[in-house]
């Protein structure tokens, strides 16, 4: 897009690197001290370890119950991202695709959700748990994440959907494919860009919340990661040094998750995801 | 004909699924709650009807002295973060728009703080801010500017924006690459004739195609605007539900957490009471809502 010349390019990229230091950094810093002992972290807190040791990792995954809680955001990670690929790419297929009476209708309804911080109707929906007993219930928070979820997911794929050509679809459709049938083994697999950026956007949502655990989990052994490791800032404040480990467990998959995914995923969202 | 009409509209059942769990888990709850704001009740027994008392006692009783002053910090909370998160972000964006070797690199690495937990960089950021021997304040003794080494957590002037830094640097890759594809899409003949008029690449950059990003700006201003007024995640981290200090980064999420969960230092509680919060908080986003669903629709190829 520019043509700049070589200073201005070195003073471009400076400001980039700076910036991405500034990004780095913190995280790098939480990182290293994961490897580090309590006395180390305080008498050289931003430098490398002396000597790296596991020791920390296994502590806090046997002793500190983080087998549990990672455990625990897997499960509700996986099965929440699958149920919400499911739901919304097909409602996404149905309004991109088919017409019928009352369609803008359901579909500015959906919408709707995608600026309705579900967050504030949190007491009807902790309610409506209850009733369901499904408090303390990873099952139930995964039902609580695929339902307010589905309008940003879909949101994108409607988009998305709109950018495949109709044609493959048509000759299938004169082959006698049924709507089930022509949206999976047609338009899924051409839809892999978009749900990798679904994909992610939703891992990172759902491993990372707080509030929802925070609001519907209270048995020690539901707890999810960020749950975790908000009661474990009390218990084990001066255990710094299985505070980092525990902060690293956290934080090590998402980022791994991220940067696998994160080509198309960033492709996703600049080739206007999102406008 | 009935059931041929039936059968044509089959393909609606893959609709079904997403439509019943939004209606009960997002739809639903939002009407049940702005019900619930009319009663008074502690969550367990009968309810009672109380009519407007909720909200009088929100907007001119005992609960006024918590809920304007939480009002003005979400409103300072989107003031702060719109002017920390755009305008860096423009000038990143247009950074990686020159297309220098590692754009990509760049990219990644300016979306990883968006992939930590709010909890995490909630306590990381406490870490660094720490008065005695957090980095920033090492860091500003060390180049001779002790007097800005202030406990900027803990004081009551500096906690909000601090938190508001926070949560800005977090967030930043999101509104990097959103304005990174709003400049992709510009037309490349708009810089091209820029520079046969001669103007400089930085006169192209603000003058001709910053007017070209304003929708963009627009949808990202109006996010913001909705994050900005159901934040709670990162004030509850870095200053618990109390919000401290002396309730200086109170929100409307840490005071409706405090009156319909509990949590320590609530002043009153009672799930009507949060329910009438919440009605008064999604009244102040409900229109930014439609602002943004009225954006987003407007735009070339958008729309069922």
């Amino acid at each position: 897009m520019f043509r700049l010349n070589r200073a201005q390019a070195v003073l471009v990229m400076a400001v980039l690197v700076l910036w991405a230091l500034m990004n780095l950094f913190p995280i790098l810093v939480m990182l290293v001290s994961g490897f580090k002992s309590t006395v180390e972290i305080f008498t050289n807190p931003f430098g490398l370890p002396a000597k790296w040791t596991m020791i920390n990792y296994v502590t806090a995954w046997n002793k500190a119950n983080f087998a549990l809680y990672f455990r625990n955001s897997v499960l509700v990670s996986a099965f929440s991202i699958a149920g919400i690929v499911l739901v919304s790419s097909m409602a996404a297929y149905i309004l991109a695709r088919y017409e019928f009476p009352g369609k803008r209708a359901v579909y500015l309804y959906i919408l709707a959700g995608l600026v309705l911080p579900a967050r504030l109707a949190v007491i009807p929906i902790f309610l409506l748990m209850r009733d369901l007993r499904l408090i303390n219930s990873l099952a139930g928070l995964i039902v609580v994440y695929v339902a307010t979820n589905i309008s940003f997911s879909a949101f994108l794929l409607i988009n998305f959907f709109r950018s495949i050509p109709m044609d493959l679809e048509d000759s299938a459709r004169i082959d006698g494919a049924g709507s089930f049938r022509i949206y999976r083994q047609i338009n899924l697999p051409l839809l892999r860009p978009a749900l990798a950026t679904v994909t992610i956007f939703n891992f990172i949502n759902v491993w990372n919340d707080f509030f929802f655990p925070l609001i519907f989990l209270n048995a020690k052994d539901k707890r999810t990661i960020p749950l975790g490791i908000q009661t474990f800032f009390g218990e084990f404040a001066i255990q710094w040094d299985l505070l980092f480990a525990g902060l690293n467990i956290a934080i090590i998959p998402v980022i791994i998750f991220f940067l696998m995914l994160s080509r198309q995923f960033i492709a996703g969202l600049t080739e206007g995801a999102i406008r | 004909m009935a059931h041929r009409t039936l059968r044509s509209y089959g393909f609606l059942l893959m609709l079904v699924p997403a439509l019943i769990l939004y209606t009960a888990f997002v739809a639903y709850p939002f009407l049940s709650s702005l019900i619930l704001s009319f009663y008074d009740w502690p969550g367990i027994g009968p309810k009672k009807w109380v009519g407007l008392a909720n909200y009088a006692n929100v907007l001119g009783g005992v609960m006024s002295k918590e809920f304007y002053p939480a009002f003005a910090h979400n409103i300072l909370f989107f003031a702060v973060s719109w002017l920390e998160s755009i305008i860096p972000s423009l000038i990143l964006a247009f950074g990686l728009a020159a297309g220098l070797r590692g754009t990509n690199a760049f990219k990644a690495i300016f979306f990883i703080p968006n992939t930590l937990s709010i909890v995490i960089v909630g306590f990381l950021w406490g870490l660094l801010l720490n008065p005695q021997w957090g980095i920033i304040n090492q860091t500003l003794k060390a180049v001779g500017l002790a007097s800005l080494a202030l406990p900027w957590l803990g004081n009551m002037n500096t906690a909000l924006v601090t938190i508001v830094t926070v949560n800005s640097w977090r967030g930043m890759g999101f509104y990097i690459l959103v304005l990174l594809a709003g400049i992709v899409g510009i037309s490349r003949e708009i810089p091209e004739a820029g520079r046969i008029d001669g103007a400089s690449e930085a006169q192209i950059a603000t003058r001709l195609m910053l007017p070209q990003l304003l929708p963009h700006i627009a949808t990202l201003t109006l996010l913001k605007a909705i994050w900005s007024f159901s934040v709670f995640d990162i004030v509850f981290a870095m200053e618990g539900s109390q919000a401290g200090p002396a309730g200086a980064t109170d929100i409307l999420g840490t005071l409706f957490y405090r009156i319909a969960f509990g949590g320590l230092g609530a002043s009153q509680i009672g799930m009507g009471l949060g329910a009438s919060i919440v009605t008064l908080t999604f009244l102040i986003v409900f229109p930014v809502s439609i602002l943004y669903v009225v954006v987003v629709e407007r735009k070339p190829g958008k729309g069922a």
